[in-house]
């Protein structure tokens, strides 16, 4: 199979994404209204609601293929509910896949660097803050996307040309 | 089984208890005797129901924070540290214990243990127990409210009304529909009668504990006749189960003729639905909450927003005022964040108390048009349930006759559509299926066209977004950018 890197949306249209708030967090406006952004930018976007589990943000994505996991928590608790989420993904023949987070991700004003360097330790991608441009997350998960999918397909001819020579 | 709206059998409430009480190895140390005389001992300056009355009938505004962390020692000295500052003390309750997660609680009591931090977002109720629940109530002298957000409150009420908490937040619908996913009304309807009732237990004898629908619901955009409309059935319900002391809570949405129209008739309404229904037996209060949705990251524009909303208050005639923090934009705000919250509301309380706002045309015109939205759906409310509430609040929200926006629940239809006018005001874009008459839904088009022509756009649901978001950028018209 053979795609474009850039400029086809049919491509991007196909990309699906799961999203969901992580852990017993009930705050369902943000989450409404990033669905809303994300199928506007042309993900499929799977919407798990509040209240997720980390085994059923992936469940879901292994169902659907999924190329990210967008994980939102908004009461202080994320801690301790993404801890250990990207070795379950691991764990589940997800290696390759996106995980985003963001929200209030701990309790009390914290330097965002801090709390960024900690969730990026347990394996994240990309952390955000409450008054980050939406938009600019779509245009990063978009970058992301294609950068996985070029690792993807270069490691496919590194392959194939170790198995050639 | 479908659940009514009557009194619970005493022998059926004891036998619901005993499997209550079950849920946790902690709800064994409640004995219900002892609890009563341990109520009863408490000091008048600890009854939530007494402070509340009296704030009323002396037409003050009294200050309470949102406060709670894992563990008791850190709890109770952010308890003293904040009891200098307010009227009324809380106990925020972590959102483990909300959906019954007690195993999930006792991880985070212990990850908190000597950690220097909490890593709760409040204060785990249930897993602490009884004993330690008491040393609460004993560190402090104030009254003490449960704030949480539980559809499933019975144990956490059991174990803290033992404890010496004299008042408790919340009911079937207003602790539902905005905080869970998948709970079903009834069933959440059904416990909070139970918790009702324990509460009638206690008032027969002779412990008055008050009981706070909460009012904010989603905190996004609710038109004040859906949230009034909830607080008068949870009221009704309470009621029914012999609850007697009851505050009925509205959040502020920022333009400040709406928010004094809306409390104003939150009361005459209320009152006017509970003496229909034949109670003239209780006591009712008003709580207003500093805005609820998205705050600024900056602190000097936060308290902005937090003495905004002490000024509707104080106009408005609220009994009391539930106070946000400098720290709202981040999270959950360290002690010193949140003493600063009430100090600033009480400067802005104790500079407009003796002034009044002027009754106009304006406020009467949004006072009537509040009272009428109510009444069509309540008619429809009990229409629908041939005369029992119960009945009648289930098939409304399966209709989606009440519909509460950016809700969690599927319970909820989700497709009412509210968005600011010109002025600020929440008015109705999209009606789903509530009921409302054609002059009143006239009435809010018109004033939608107002902002549409001077914006240059339809309303729209990117209007809803950029009004979501406006406070915390800095206005409280989303203005196209």
């Amino acid at each position: 199979m053979e795609f474009r890197l850039e400029g086809n949306h049919k491509i991007m249209k196909e990309d699906t994404v799961i999203l969901g708030v992580i852990g017993s967090d009930c705050h369902a406006v943000g989450n409404k209204i990033l669905e809303r952004v994300f199928a506007e930018a042309g993900f499929h976007v799977v919407n798990l609601g509040i209240m997720v589990s980390q085994q059923e943000f992936i469940d879901a994505a292994i169902e659907t293929n999924a190329k990210a996991i967008l994980i939102s928590s908004l009461y202080g608790q994320g801690e301790l509910d993404c801890d250990g989420m990207r070795s379950k993904c691991i764990e589940m023949g997800l290696d390759d896949i996106l995980l985003y987070v963001g929200g209030n991700l701990v309790i009390g004003k914290t330097d965002f660097k801090i709390v960024e360097q900690k969730f990026l330790n347990m394996g994240y991608d990309r952390v955000f803050k409450p008054e980050d441009d939406l938009q600019q997350a779509v245009q990063l998960l978009k970058k992301d996307i294609t950068q996985k999918k070029v690792n993807a397909l270069q490691a496919g001819q590194d392959e194939r040309r170790t198995k050639a020579s | 089984m479908l659940t009514k709206t009557q009194k619970i059998e005493l022998s059926d409430f004891h036998e619901q208890r005993q499997e209550v009480l079950g849920g946790w190895p902690t709800g064994r140390e409640v004995d219900l005797d002892h609890a009563i005389e341990y109520q009863k001992a408490l000091p008048d300056a600890k009854r939530f129901s007494l402070a509340m009355k009296t704030a009323e009938q002396q037409g003050s505004l009294l200050l309470q924070p949102r406060a709670g962390v894992a563990l008791v020692p850190e709890h109770i000295a952010l308890l003293k540290f904040l009891e200098k500052h307010c009227d009324l003390l809380p106990t925020t309750i972590d959102a483990y214990t909300r959906q019954n997660q007690y195993q999930e609680a006792e991880k985070g009591i212990a990850k908190s243990s000597g950690s220097g931090q909490s890593f709760l977002n409040g204060f785990p109720a249930v897993n602490h127990g009884l004993a330690a629940c008491r040393e609460v109530v004993e560190s402090v002298s104030k009254p003490l409210q449960v704030r949480h957000g539980t559809p499933d409150a019975r144990l956490l009420a059991e174990i803290t009304l033992a404890a010496g908490f004299t008042a408790y937040e919340g009911g079937g619908i207003s602790y539902n529909i905005p905080y869970t996913k998948k709970v079903p009304l009834e069933k959440s309807i059904r416990d909070w009668q139970y918790v009702d009732r324990l509460i009638g237990v206690y008032e027969e004898a002779g412990v008055t504990i008050n009981r706070e629908p909460f009012g904010p619901l989603s905190g996004t955009l609710v038109p004040p006749f859906i949230s009034h409309t909830v607080g008068i059935i949870e009221g009704l319900l309470a009621l029914e189960q012999g609850v007697r002391s009851i505050t009925l809570g509205y959040g502020q949405l920022g333009n400040l003729i709406q928010d004094v129209a809306a409390i104003r008739s939150l009361k005459e309404l209320a009152n006017e639905y509970f003496q229909k229904h034949g109670y003239t037996d209780y006591e009712l209060s008003t709580v207003l909450h500093q805005w609820m949705g998205g705050f600024p990251e900056k602190e000097t524009k936060a308290y902005s927003v937090i003495t905004w909303g002490g000024a509707a208050a104080v106009f408005s005639g609220a009994t009391k005022v539930i106070i946000k923090t400098p720290h709202e934009a981040m999270g959950i705000p360290t002690k010193e964040a949140n003493a600063q919250g009430l100090e600033s509301t009480r400067q802005i309380a104790n500079m407009l108390k003796d002034q009044y706002l002027p009754e106009s045309e304006e406020l009467k015109t949004e006072i009537e048009l509040i009272k009428q939205e109510v009444r069509t759906v309540m008619d429809k409310v009990l229409e629908l349930g041939a005369g029992d509430l119960t009945a009648g609040a289930v098939r409304a929200f399966e209709a989606g006759v009440i519909d509460i926006p950016f809700s969690a629940s599927i319970y909820n239809k989700g497709k009412l559509l509210s968005v600011r006018d010109n002025h600020g005001a929440i008015r109705i874009f999209e009606k789903g299926s509530v009921p409302m008459a054609d002059s009143v839904y006239a009435f809010h088009a018109d004033k939608l066209s107002e902002r549409a022509a001077i914006e240059g756009r339809e309303p729209c649901f990117q209007m809803v977004v950029d009004d979501i978001y406006a406070i915390s950028k800095g206005c409280l018209v989303g203005r196209p950018r």
